[in-house]
This record gives structure tokens, C-alpha cells and sequence, in this order.
């Protein structure tokens, strides 16, 4: 059990080391002998530490390791470790630059800088302030180097103080806390003055400063930290090494352990190790079940060590709601793996100009101060502001593109000369709240996008306990989950809440939440997720947990809150009528849809209202509307929903053929247009004119085989489509859904109307049986309908030299006699038929002779003869 | 060319089915000037005819002398410019426009541009006829801004200017305008008129027309004149010779809106009246208005329905037809309509089959 613990222990910080691409087994030895005296420890005290019972009953605890250097810290293993982490959160400032002071006078065995090492090394981070040195395996004289690495920790090494000073400091340190504590249980009331005057803020009291108190998703923490890993070749020189089978059996204990842990340490209230608990405590079982788990792992860092350059993706952007903890994983994984964080947040000037100078800076400079780790650039809140943010982006854009281009030229050697083309050399990490914010949209193509998510509520309620239990606040659980669903999880929000109530010496309840003491999100939430809710009826319980009244009142509230917020009342009443007949509830008489579509109707008619009299004060009585419908019809069951698209698609369909049908409008000729409105056009016109357009009777012969009757037909059928501007197009066969579409074609194109007026009555589901004519008579038609509109542009000159006649008239006649004429295939220049009237089908000959007359009375009455 | 057009009638002599009025409309302008005129009356009635025929009659046959002239046009609205594109037909002696087809700036339209031809005074060869006419169709489609802006025009200009106005429904045309023009109904025609008109076709294209024919297309015609003789000549192209009992190609959009009233008729459920929607979305989108495509599901749904109920039916239809017109988005007004009959008529079948 001894040795096991002792190997055990330092485990889940290799974890941490693992991502960083150590070996276990090198580490181990340096890691070893300073937690060697360490006494094992006993689970059932642990679990009186979850409870947080009280922190400094050990303060006589044996001997305490110099903790707080890069070496682990274990705090689940020691009480007294664990006030050393008391202390270190107490008094941050002295802790932090403990490490700082690394020897480089002598043989260098820990340095910032991976090249200042002869040999192998291995990069270590500390937990407490997040610095990162690599320190030298030196493989033959292991021990001795360790002696002395020991010793020179012990002597001056990398503490400033000796240890023994620094145990005083920690025994003052928690005598002082219990007296505190002491006198607070006495007088609750009477809060010192002091504790006052330097209270912080929860928020920043209890910020997470490792990776392993991190609150936010274990997956999206580890991806970051990979991501950032990634970086380690190109920042820091040295380069990504695939698992060993050491490192592998390491990850395997570290696993069985981290299930004993997670199942009893106080470190459960973080986040490390949670899809681990089941609650098992046997070994054997979960060493096999880690080693799958590792398999997996293995692979996937195999595969993502043959990197050498930076990772593909050099910008990672992260959005999520407010309060998940986005610019906290920025900031502790950044420190995690060494960098300094440089922050451009909404507060700083974030114009193009600046924006570059600082990535620059960020990029290409070092410190020449203390503080010489490389940086890493936060931009927060990067979608806030359009104006400003844009520039960011911008920059980060063309440097992005600068470092293609370059890569794309040399391969994966740009690493120091890239800095003549301000290629990022550094990682990036962009926060924003709305991923699809349209400013971030070029951003969202290149970078590495990651979602958070909200954390359960269990985890954040422990970690809320803590913080209760650690500011001597009493709360039940009951209180604290009311609080975290309330705010979503947001724990920012939960802290400020509780510190207020703190402060106020009150109590959390719950019905506090739900009155005026906590201010709630003002969140608008996506339009999918309001039709959700007004179609999805809330169980009891689910009610409950959102307002504590649970009545109908809270739930009005609710849903009035949530619309309202959203606003956008246009899309959401398209959307519950897009969906709501899909809805399955019982109705047997129909009642309840009449109702539904009747208050549909009624925000349509208010819509209208308002925006014609601009009076927009009366859209608060929007949300009202889609209340009632929810109340209606709203079931258990979750809807499916479709985005509104229906009555989109009808507006732009609408347009079109309206386009079309104008566009037809004008071509006909006036004398004939002007008695048809385009309404009168589709209501009367189109479907006769496609009747009369395609006449069964006509067959596809040679012309001069027709009949004298048919040929007459033909000639008004061609005389019709010429008026109305009509001909035949070819179109590919496969278009063909109109009219058109029911004849068998086999060749590639057919011929349909141009304009396509067939497409009017093409009505879904619907089969129109105007007779289709055959491909062979269409053809002739074209031809002749072709033919008709040269002759009838050359009559029209010889019409216009006559000038008195009316044109419409004059065109007919002349249309008449060249189409009789034309099909008796005889060709003759239109002038001379004008002028030479031959002998055709009956009628027209008396007109043609008109033509000559040129004056308007002798057209006008041969006109009315012809009619006669 | 189509009979409808061919057998249009050019002079007021010649119109057959409104003589009176014709008549009338001849007295009127043998001073060679008139009052503002505003016609009226359903589609396919002649107002259109009447008044070519009225204007060959005052300016005579260069009347029919139009060019069609698209222009655009530049608007200072104060601090910005619209810009119009508007297609005019225009003689010497008359314009004719639609100044709804502009939309919502069709005050512009009347305020700028009906303003401006106004007040230019065509100056005659003989120097004596100085006045112009303009003619406006579908007057009741205007804007209640525009038909503002129009009363003042029409008494400012009075003196250069006539104006013919053309709509459906004089309802919608304001009192104002109203009472500055004489209103002249133009009525649809009869069946008998119809009749009257078709064999008078059917005589000069030489056809033989079976007896009863006639009568049974312009019955179809719903008594829109246009209609029938489109009919009439789609029949000569189908058949030929005619016989009585033969087929009278419906309208497509109207046979399309009978389907739906089949389909309403047969089941009442949600789910059918999403069919229903997807159907009317189809007509709506091929430029039927939905104002007539409620009157058609209505006049459709009343042929099949028990007498008892007709009259709350009619009743919901005006309603909803009333909510349609305050209202923009028609296709809610309609489907609301439709699941208000599935709801009265499951009623009722339930009420009475148990």
C-alpha cells in the first residue's frame, strides 16, 4: 500500500505532464524522493474534508515537502498539504514568484527554455502559479543528480526561503485563520472592519489558478491544452513525443487512481477526473478499463505527434455563454503551458492599427524582464464590439493567410523567419460569446473552434459549497442548485449573488432566487429555442426547477420573458405557424387549431397595424399571442421543428412570376395589352390560351399537305402566338417539370413556351391536360412563328413609310397575308408581296390592297370590311 | 390574334353589350370635352373597351396611335431621391398608366409625375381642343396617400387636363374622388348579352353553333365576357364542329381550387389542413390573389354543403376575408378559414351521423 501510494501519488499531475509531452519515467525519479516521507493516508478523513469540516485541525502534521516548488502538489494527500494550498490562495503574492529564480551559473538542470539544457529533459509545470521550466534528466548519474537537485532545493535552490521558515510562516498562517474563524463563530454579526477593507471579490477570490480546478468541460479543457501543446515546438523548441509503454503504464495507475481520488478526495468539487467516477474502487477492474481508455488515447496523440510545426489551426476560438468559464480556461491553460498571457479585451483599444502593433509585440518580442516566458495573446470578447473587433480579426486574418502563403513556399521551416511577413509564431486564443456573430464568420473558417457547454449542475454546486463552507456561509443544497439552474450555470453569477447575500449577513433561500434578490440573465435565446418552448409543455418538475412557484403565472412570465427578449415577433409567429400543424394534440372537433390560427391571425392583423401606423409600443402584445397558442397546444413530447421557410419561399416564387408575367406583359403589343391587367392575365388568359395554343387536330406534316382549313388554322395559331409575344425555346429535358414536362421526350431538349406561361398552372399535384403538341409540330411552329416576326418587323418599316396607317391593324393585315404566303413556301421579299398582292386564302386579299391606300379612313374601312 | 381581340369593338357605334351606356358616353362628348370619369365594375365587363372607344371617339383614330414608353424617373423627396421606372402608353392626346404598379411610392407617381403631364397643355393644330387625358388604371389599388394627393390634382388641372379612372371597386376609391368624376357602372354582361356576343362571333367566323351552346359557356364564364369568348374559341381549337354537349375546358386555377375543396369535404384534421396549406401556397404563388382564392374555395365549398350551414359559413368567409384585407399575411386568414369550416362541418357531420 505504501509503495503503491508512492507511486500513486504524484499520478494525476502526470497527468498534466503527460500532455505535456514528458516521459513518466525519468519524471518519476526526480519526483519521488521529495514526497517519499509522506505518510500514506486514510480515505475516511478525506471525506470529512469534502464536508469541510474545518481546515487547519492538523496543523501539527509532520513534515511538509517544499510543495510549493515545481514539484507536485498532492493536496488530496496531505492535511497538511492542503493548508499549504490554503496558504497559497491566502497569500498569493509571496507564492508566485517563488520559482522564478532559476540557477544558471551552474550546470543547468531546470531553465525556461528547453535549449539552455544539455540532454533529455522534461518540461514541469506548477500547479500553484502555473510556471513551466524544464527541468534535465541526466540519465547515468541519476541519483546523484537528484541528490543534488535536492539538496539545492533544500539549500537555495529554487526557494527563496528555507523550508523551515516557510513551515513557521504556514503554522502562522493557519493559527491565525483558526482564530479567525473562532471569533467569527462567536460574533456573527460584528464582521471586522479588516476583513472588509480586503475582501476581494469571490470571483477572482476563487478563481480557479491550475488546470485541475478548472470548472469547465474536462473534453474542451484537454483540447485546449492539447491545441496549446501543440505549440511547444514552435514556441519552446522541442518537439511532441509519442506515448511510451512507461507513460502508458503510468496513465494506467494514474487512472485507478484517479478513481479512488475523484470517488473521495475534496477534489471532486474539481472538475479532474469526472467521467472516472463510477464509484469503484477496484483496482484490477478499472487498470483494464484505463487501459482502453489509454489505447485510444495513445493513438491519438501518435498520430498528432508527427507534428512538428505549429498546429494546423492557429487561432482557437472559444464561445460559449457568459460565465462558463471561457477566459478562465484561456488564462489557466495558457499559464498551464507556459505562457504569459497578454489580454486585449472589449475594454482596450482594438482598432486595426493597434491591434496589429500588439499581436506584433505579442508575437515576435520577448521580455527583457524577470518574466521571460513567451506569450500567449487572449483576445476576449472578440464579437462585442463590430466596429473594433473587426479589426482584430482582420489582423489575425492576414497574418493567418501571410504564414499560408509562407508555408506554402517553404514547408515547415518558417518558424523564426516568418517574422519579416509577421506570421503568428504564438498561439491565439479568441473568446466570444456568439460564434455566429457575422463579423466572426471569416474567423470561423480558419480557426479551431470550441463550444462550451454548461457544466452539470452538480459540479457547480459543489463548487459553490466549497466556496460557501471556505467564507463561513451557510447554505443548504436545496438553495444552491435552485441557484445554479437559475443563472444557467453561470457561476460568475452565482458567485456575486451569494457574496451580495454574503455581505448582507443572509442566508440563501429559495424563494430568494426567484424574487427580486437575484437578477436574472437577460439572455435572448435563438428563435428555434422560443418555438421550442412554446410548443413543449414543462413537466412538474421541470417547472419547479425553473420557477419556484411553478404556477401558470411563472410560467407566463417565462415565456413572456423569452419572447419579449428575442423580439423578433415576425419570425416567430412564422415559425409556430410553420410548425404548428405538426404538432400532435388531441382535437378532435378542430377547436383548438381554429383558435390557434385565429390568434395567428390576429398578431398578423396587429403586425400590420403597428407597422403601418408606426405605433411600436404596441408589441408588447406580441408575446401574449404565441402565450395563448402555447397554452393551447403545448405537449409533453418535443416538437420537431423546421425553420420557417415556407412563406419565404412563396415571397420570392411570388416575385418571380410576377417578373415574368410583367415581362410577357410588355412585349405585347399595346392595342392588346391595355385591356389586360396581369391579374385578368392569370385569372382569364392562360389557361384558354395554352388550350388554344396546343390544338389536338393538327398534324405534323410537310406544310403544303395540309388541308385548306388547316392550313388556315395554322395561320391564326401562328398569328395568335405572334401577338401575344409567344414562342417556342429549347429546354433541357430534365427542367421540363411543367406543362411540358408530361410529354415523353426522348432526345436531350424539348421545346416549351417562352415566356413560360405553362409553369402558371403547373401546379403541384396537379395535372392540367391542355393536349400537348408533338416535338415535330412544335418545330414547324417555331420556324414559322420566326419567320412571322422578320416579316412582321419588314411590314412594319414599309408600314411606318406609309405613315397614317394604325399600326396594330396594319400589322395584322400584313401578318395575314405573308403567313398565308410563307405557307405556301413560296419566298418573296416582304416589300414586293406588299406591293404584289397575290392571290391567298381568301380574305386577306382585300386588306393587302389597303396598304397601298396609306391613308388611315381607306385602313380603317377596309378593316371593318374585312370583319364584316 | 385572339378572337377576344379581333372582335373588340373600336368605336362606340360598334359596342354591343353596354349600348346604353355607349349611347350615353357618345352624348357626353359631342362637345368635345367631358367630365373626369371614373368606370367601374368587374373584369371582363368592357370597361377597358368603353373607354378606347370613348377616347378614338373624342380624339378620333390617332387615339389609337400609342407608343410605349418605359421611363424612369427621378423623385426629389426631400432629403433623397427615389427613383421610379414607370411604363406609360401615350398618343398625342392621351396617356395611359397604372400607378399601383409602382407599389407604396405610388404617391410620388401622383404627385410628381401625374402633376407634371397635367400641366403640360397639348397644344393643337387647330389650337382649339387643348386638353389631354389621362387614364388610370386600377385606381382602387392606390394608396390612400396617392388618391390624397389625386383629388387636388384633379381640380388644380381641371382646365388641361381629364382624367379617366379605371377600377374594380369603387369602394376603395375615396368619397373625394368619387364625387369630383361621374361614375359610370359598367355592369357584367348577362348570360343572355354573352349568348348574344358568341353567336355574333360564331356568324363571322362562319361556325355552326349547336343550340344551348352558347348559353352553357357563357354560364361557365361566370359572366366575365372576356372569359367566355376565350373559352369559346378554345373550344372551336379543341372541337370542331361543335357539339352541344361538348367539353368547356375549365380554368385551371379554378379546377385546382375545386381539388382542394374535395379535399377539405373528405377529411377535417390538422393534418389535411397542412396538405391544404402547401395547395394554397401553390396558387398564391402563381399570382392568383388570395382574395380570390378565398371567394373560389368559398363558392367550391358551397356546392357541396347542406343547406343549414351555408349561412355560417358565408358568414366565416366574410370574416375572414375582412382579417385578410387588415392583415399582410394572407395565407393565415385563409387557412384560419379553412380550419373554421373543418371545425363547423365535422360539427355538424358528428351532430348529425352521431
Amino acid at each position: 500500500m505504501d509503495m503503491d501510494m508512492d507511486m500513486d501519488i504524484p499520478l494525476p499531475e502526470e497527468l498534466e505532464l503527460l500532455e505535456a509531452n514528458s516521459h513518466f519515467y525519468e519524471e518519476s525519479y526526480i519526483d519521488s524522493p521529495p514526497s517519499d516521507p509522506s505518510p500514506p493516508q486514510s480515505p475516511p478523513l478525506k471525506n470529512l474534508e469534502i464536508d469541510g469540516s474545518k481546515r487547519p485541525r492538523n496543523s501539527d502534521a509532520i513534515e511538509s515537502q517544499p510543495e510549493e516548488n515545481k514539484r507536485t502538489k498532492r493536496i488530496d494527500i496531505e492535511e497538511e498539504e492542503e493548508e499549504e494550498e490554503d496558504w497559497l490562495r491566502y497569500a498569493p503574492p509571496e507564492e508566485t514568484n517563488v520559482e522564478v529564480a532559476v540557477e544558471k551559473d551552474e550546470e543547468v538542470y531546470l531553465s525556461r527554455f528547453m535549449s539552455a539544457i544539455n540532454g533529455d529533459c522534461i518540461p514541469v509545470t506548477a500547479p500553484s502559479g502555473g510556471e513551466r521550466v524544464y527541468a534535465k534528466i541526466s540519465g547515468a548519474q541519476r541519483d546523484e543528480g537528484l541528490e543534488k537537485l535536492n539538496c539545492k532545493e533544500r539549500s537555495k535552490g529554487l526557494l527563496p526561503e528555507p523550508v523551515n521558515v516557510l513551515l513557521q510562516r504556514v503554522e502562522q498562517q493557519a493559527f491565525a485563520k483558526a482564530l479567525e474563524a473562532s471569533s467569527e463563530h462567536q460574533n456573527d454579526i460584528t464582521i471586522p472592519e479588516t476583513t472588509m477593507v480586503h475582501e476581494q471579490l469571490w470571483v477572482e477570490k476563487y478563481a480557479p489558478s491550475s488546470f485541475t480546478e478548472l470548472l469547465s468541460d474536462e473534453q474542451t479543457n484537454r483540447e485546449v491544452l492539447l491545441w496549446l501543446k501543440q505549440w511547444d515546438s514552435c514556441v519552446f523548441g522541442s518537439e511532441i513525443r509519442s506515448t511510451s509503454d512507461e507513460v502508458l503504464s503510468a496513465l494506467r495507475r494514474l487512472s485507478s487512481t484517479q478513481h479512488k481520488k475523484s470517488f473521495d478526495s475534496d477534489f471532486s468539487r474539481k472538475n479532474r477526473g469526472h467521467r472516472w467516477i463510477n464509484g469503484n474502487n477496484n483496482h484490477i477492474d478499472n487498470v483494464d478499463h484505463g487501459t482502453n481508455n489509454l489505447k485510444g488515447m495513445q493513438e491519438f496523440w501518435n498520430k498528432n505527434s508527427r507534428l512538428t510545426g505549429p498546429p494546423e489551426q492557429k487561432i482557437l476560438l472559444l464561445c460559449g455563454s457568459p460565465g462558463l468559464g471561457k477566459t478562465t480556461l484561456a488564462h489557466v491553460a495558457a499559464k498551464h503551458c507556459g505562457y504569459r498571457v497578454v489580454e486585449v479585451n472589449a475594454s482596450d483599444d482594438r482598432s486595426t492599427s493597434t491591434i496589429e502593433a500588439k499581436i506584433l509585440d505579442v508575437v515576435q518580442m520577448n521580455s527583457v524582464m524577470a518574466d521571460a516566458r513567451p506569450k500567449c495573446l487572449v483576445i476576449d470578447e472578440i464579437d462585442g464590439a463590430l466596429g473594433d473587433g473587426k479589426g482584430a480579426v482582420e489582423v489575425i486574418l492576414k497574418m493567418v493567410s501571410a504564414e499560408r502563403k509562407h508555408d506554402f513556399g517553404k514547408e515547415n521551416n518558417a518558424k523564426k523567419k516568418g517574422s519579416k511577413t509577421a506570421s503568428l509564431t504564438r498561439p491565439v486564443i479568441c473568446i466570444c460569446n456568439d460564434l455566429y456573430a457575422p463579423a466572426l464568420r471569416p474567423l470561423r473558417q480558419i480557426a479551431k473552434v470550441h463550444i462550451f457547454v454548461q457544466p452539470t449542475v452538480s459540479r457547480v454546486v459543489s463548487r459553490l459549497k466549497y466556496i460557501c463552507n471556505r467564507e463561513g456561509m451557510k447554505t443548504s443544497s436545496i438553495a444552491l442548485t435552485a441557484l445554479a439552474e437559475f443563472t444557467e450555470c453561470d457561476i460568475r453569477s452565482c458567485l456575486n449573488t451569494l457574496q451580495f447575500l454574503h455581505k448582507k449577513n443572509e442566508t440563501l433561500n429559495v424563494m430568494d432566487i426567484s424574487s427580486q434578490v437575484v437578477g436574472r440573465k437577460d439572455v435572448s435565446k435563438s428563435a428555434f429555442d422560443i418555438w421550442r418552448e412554446i410548443f413543449h409543455k414543462r413537466t412538474k418538475r421541470d417547472r419547479k426547477s425553473n420557477t419556484s412557484s411553478g404556477s401558470s403565472y411563472g410560467e407566463f412570465d417565462f415565456l413572456h420573458a423569452l419572447i419579449s427578449n428575442r423580439g423578433d415577433y415576425d419570425v416567430i409567429l412564422d415559425g409556430i405557424h410553420e410548425n404548428i400543424l405538426q404538432l400532435r394534440y388531441h382535437d378532435p372537433v378542430m377547436h383548438k387549431t381554429v383558435k390557434c390560427l385565429n390568434s395567428l391571425g390576429i398578431s398578423d392583423v396587429m403586425q400590420q397595424y403597428v407597422m403601418r401606423t408606426q405605433q411600436m409600443s404596441l408589441q408588447v402584445y406580441q408575446p401574449s399571442v404565441a402565450i395563448t397558442l402555447h397554452r393551447i397546444v403545448a405537449q409533453i413530447q418535443k416538437p420537431t421543428l423546421e425553420w420557417p421557410k415556407s412563406f419565404q419561399r412563396y415571397r420570392t416564387m411570388l416575385m418571380e412570376k410576377t417578373d415574368i408575367l410583367r415581362a410577357w406583359h410588355q412585349k405585347i403589343p399595346p392595342y392588346m395589352s391595355r385591356h389586360l391587367s396581369t391579374k385578368s392575365c392569370i385569372e382569364d388568359l392562360i389557361s384558354p390560351l395554352l388550350h388554344i395554343l396546343s390544338p389536338p387536330n393538327f398534324r405534323p406534316v410537310a406544310l403544303h399537305l395540309l388541308s385548306e382549313t388547316e392550313k388556315n388554322n395554322l395561320t391564326q395559331l401562328v398569328n395568335v402566338m405572334v401577338s401575344y409575344s409567344i414562342t417556342y425555346k429549347k429546354m433541357k429535358s430534365d427542367s421540363l417539370s411543367s406543362n411540358m414536362g408530361h410529354e415523353a421526350v426522348s432526345d436531350a431538349s424539348a421545346l416549351s413556351f417562352e415566356p413560360p406561361i405553362g409553369e402558371f398552372i403547373a401546379y403541384k399535384d396537379y395535372r392540367s391536360d391542355p393536349h400537348v403538341l408533338p416535338l415535330a409540330m412544335k418545330q414547324v411552329l417555331l420556324h414559322e412563328v420566326e419567320k412571322q416576326k422578320i416579316l412582321q418587323v419588314s411590314t412594319g418599316k414599309s408600314a411606318q413609310r406609309t405613315d397614317g396607317c394604325c399600326n396594330g391593324d396594319q400589322g395584322v393585315v400584313g401578318k395575314g397575308a405573308s403567313v398565308a404566303k410563307s405557307a405556301k413556301t413560296i419566298e418573296v421579299p416582304p416589300w414586293k408581296q406588299s406591293k404584289n398582292p397575290l392571290q391567298m386564302s381568301g380574305r386577306h386579299v382585300v386588306v393587302l390592297i389597303s396598304l397601298k391606300g396609306l391613308e388611315n379612313q381607306a385602313a380603317e374601312v377596309l378593316w371593318i370590311l374585312k370583319l364584316q | 390574334m385572339l378572337w377576344v381581340d379581333k372582335y373588340r369593338p373600336k368605336t362606340l357605334a360598334q359596342v354591343v353589350v353596354h349600348e346604353d351606356i355607349a349611347q350615353n358616353l357618345t352624348k357626353l362628348v359631342t362637345e368635345q370635352d367631358c367630365p373626369h370619369l371614373l368606370f367601374y365594375g368587374p373584369s371582363g365587363s368592357g370597361k377597358k373597351t368603353l373607354i378606347m372607344a370613348l377616347l378614338r371617339q373624342i380624339f378620333g383614330p390617332s387615339a389609337e396611335k400609342v407608343k410605349v414608353e418605359n421611363r424612369n424617373w427621378k423623385i426629389d423627396a426631400g432629403s433623397r431621391t427615389i427613383d421610379l421606372e414607370l411604363t406609360t402608353l401615350a398618343s398625342t392626346n392621351h396617356v395611359e398608366l397604372s400607378p399601383s404598379d409602382v407599389g407604396l411610392q405610388d404617391r410620388y407617381i401622383v404627385q410628381e409625375i401625374i402633376k407634371e403631364m397635367a400641366k403640360n397643355r397639348p397644344i393643337d393644330t387647330k389650337g382649339k381642343k387643348g386638353f389631354k387625358v389621362l387614364v388610370l388604371n386600377e385606381v382602387d389599388k392606390l394608396s390612400r396617400e396617392a388618391q390624397h394627393s389625386l383629388r387636388r390634382t384633379m381640380e388644380k388641372y381641371s382646365a388641361s387636363c381629364r382624367l379617366i379612372l379605371c377600377c374594380n371597386s369603387s369602394s376603395k376609391v375615396t368619397e373625394a374622388i368619387r364625387s369630383r368624376c361621374l361614375n359610370i357602372r359598367i355592369n357584367a354582361p348577362s348570360a343572355e348579352q354573352i349568348v348574344k356576343v358568341l353567336e355574333f362571333i360564331g356568324k363571322k367566323e362562319g361556325l355552326q353553333i349547336p343550340s344551348g351552346f352558347a348559353a352553357r359557356i357563357a354560364e361557365k364564364s361566370n359572366r366575365n365576357l372576356r372569359r367566355a369568348i376565350l373559352s369559346f374559341e378554345t373550344c372551336r381549337v379543341q372541337q370542331y364542329p361543335f357539339t352541344s354537349n361538348q367539353a368547356i375546358p375549365p380554368m385551371d386555377w379554378e379546377e385546382y381550387i375545386s381539388e382542394i375543396a374535395t379535399d377539405i369535404m373528405k377529411e377535417q384534421s390538422p393534418k389535411r389542413l397542412f396538405q391544404v396549406r402547401g395547395k394554397v401556397y401553390e396558387l398564391l404563388i402563381n399570382c392568383i390573389p388570395p382574395e380570390i382564392v378565398l371567394k373560389r374555395l368559398l363558392h367550391e365549398l358551397l356546392k357541396k354543403l347542406d343547406a343549414e350551414l351555408k349561412h355560417e359559413v358565408c358568414h366565416w368567409a366574410a370574416y375572414y376575408e375582412h382579417r385578410m384585407r387588415l392583415g399582410q399575411k394572407a395565407i393565415f386568414h385563409i387557412e384560419a378559414f379553412v380550419a373554421k369550416f373543418m371545425s363547423i362541418y365535422k360539427a355538424f357531420l358528428i351532430a348529425t351521423f352521431g
